[in-house]
């Protein structure tokens, strides 16, 4: 188990997909982040948003998909090993990507850019893994939907623009019609987004999101494990 | 010994009867050769074997042990090859080699694999650099490294080169020199002549055959020819002779047709009376043709 984890941690830094996940995140927030007045809150909830959203919906099916594709759960399962262990591995290091992505955003954009930090940590905490859980939940459908790592690839990213818009993160949710904005709310990824605003702005998130986010990681994590198939 | 038993297993999926009835047992220390077009069950059958496939019916025992309630321990004595798997395309060779190892209890120094599969020099590139060859040897190499008594190897040859082919079956051979038994799915007849000990070969879900290359050849009863050219000496009357079913004569040329061991009375008969010929050729039969007896159909035309 250590050494498969060390294997798939040397795999995923050969993965130019996590490079990005990495950059394209930082890099939005560079961009908007030379304009922010010390102290916004809106620009980090977005980032993060972002950057949980590429590693749900564009690492974890790609990667999950194209080792059912190539045959690699098939062939460990004539090993010793579970196959499912890989999968416990990769979503591990996924959640790690998810965090250094994450740490990566709130380091320059609190220390570099002057941008507001929560001083609360524990309803952060919260969201991110619940937030993260949604997202990854809705990844690993994708992966047992997709009859290969190429189609995982595509629905991932097919998915990833309209959950961004209603999640707010393309538009201001302000300049949203009104039922769109409400609807894109309970959207995981609006939810995130939501919950990541309320942080942000000092307060706690609002049960209800807490709420809406776990709903979504429970239900759609059973019908993903419903629908996956090893070969 | 027998190292795997398998009786009268029996597979369908919905309506589709994929096993019906597969018997065999392979023996400690064999190469033993599952040889049959696609779609006749050969497959399915090793996959049971393996503990990758339940079976409807029939009972499997490998080293002794139930692939389904046993498979653990089984695994643990076990190497696979299987037919369109592939590794991560950004992992080293030797990786692979290594987290391969790290899955089995008593593994092979791995290292050792590496120079004996010739793939030293190549022990630190990437998966998807390799080429058909140099992955096909990573693949032996990754079913051996556990340390296995027995080596399923799945279509082992194809879309290989007829030289890297060739080095393939030499390697294979000292696979069962080193002790370890081996059985080798395949549809090439050559591949099966060359390495098998023993084949079964299948047909609709059954085993029609089972047999060294050497008997299923001459098993069959199909009708084949001996030629040659009249040198001197009156020829004689063949027509009669035990398995002869015709003679055809055009100038001093000479079609012998017959079934057996026709040819070997032929030639007596015609030494006997000293009659010289030349240009003696007699059709060798092969497994193709014993296929075509046992099946009723040509084997290329099958996949």
């Amino acid at each position: 188990m250590t050494k498969l984890t060390i294997v798939e941690l040397k795999l995923l830094t050969r993965e130019p997909g996590a490079i990005f996940s990495l950059l394209i995140p930082l890099f939005i927030l560079v961009v908007f982040g030379s304009s922010i007045e010390p102290g916004d809150t809106v620009l980090l909830p977005m980032a993060l948003a972002i950057a949980v959203g590429l590693v749900g919906l564009y690492m974890l099916p790609t990667t999950m998909a194209t080792y059912r594709e190539r045959g690699i759960l098939r062939r460990l399962s004539t090993t010793p090993v579970r196959p499912a262990n890989l999968l416990v591995v990769q979503l591990l290091l996924q959640l790690v990507l998810a965090l250094v992505a994450c740490g990566l955003l709130l380091a320059v954009g609190g220390a570099v850019l002057g941008a507001h930090l929560p001083t609360r940590v524990l309803p952060g905490v919260l969201t991110f893994l619940l937030g993260t859980a949604a997202m990854f939940a809705v990844g690993l459908l994708i992966a047992a939907l997709a009859p290969n790592g190429r189609a995982a690839n595509g629905f991932g990213v097919l998915l990833f623009f309209p959950m961004s818009y209603l999640a707010g993160l393309i538009q201001p949710t302000d300049q949203m019609p009104d039922i769109v904005a409400r609807i894109g709310e309970y959207t995981p990824l609006g939810a995130f987004r939501q919950s990541l605003r309320d942080v942000w702005a000092g307060g706690a998130p609002s049960p209800l999101l807490l709420g809406v986010m776990a709903a979504y990681a429970v239900i759609v994590s059973i019908a993903a494990a419903r629908f996956f198939r090893w070969e | 010994m027998a190292v795997i038993e398998v009786t009268d297993l029996r597979k369908r999926y919905a309506d589709l009867t994929v096993l019906d009835g597969v018997s065999l047992s392979v023996e400690e220390g064999e190469i033993f050769g599952i040889l049959g077009p696609n779609g006749t069950g050969k497959t399915t059958t090793v996959e049971c074997v393996e503990g990758l496939r339940r079976p409807d019916g029939g009972s499997i025992k490998v080293l002794g042990l139930d692939p389904v309630k046993d498979g653990r321990r089984l695994r643990e004595q076990i190497g696979v090859q299987l037919q369109h798997t592939q590794l991560p395309e950004n992992i080293k060779v030797w990786e692979a080699l290594d987290l391969y190892a790290s899955f089995y209890a008593n593994p092979r120094a791995w290292r050792e694999l590496l120079e004996e599969w010739g793939l030293a020099d190549k022990r630190n590139a990437r998966f998807g650099k390799l080429s058909g060859g140099q992955k096909q040897r990573l693949f032996i190499a990754l079913a051996l490294v556990g340390n296995p008594r027995v080596a399923f190897l799945d279509e082992l040859t194809t879309g290989l080169d007829p030289q890297a082919r060739r080095t393939t079956w030499e390697l294979i051979k000292r696979v069962r020199a080193s002790g370890v038994t081996v059985v080798l799915v395949s549809h090439f007849m050559d591949e099966v002549e060359e390495l098998c000990d023993r084949v079964a070969v299948f047909d609709h879900g059954r085993v029609v055959a089972l047999d060294t290359p050497a008997g299923l050849v001459d098993g069959i009863d199909a009708e084949h020819q001996m030629r040659f050219t009249l040198m001197a000496g009156d020829m004689v009357e063949l027509g009669g002779l035990p398995g002869v079913t015709g003679v055809t004569r055009t100038g001093n040329r000479v079609v012998v047709t017959g079934r057996g061991d026709f040819a070997t009375v032929v030639t007596a008969e015609l030494a006997r009376h000293h009659v010289l010929v030349s240009d003696l050729r007699i059709d060798k039969r092969t497994l193709d043709d014993a296929f075509v007896a046992l099946t009723g159909r040509s084997f290329d035309s099958t996949h």
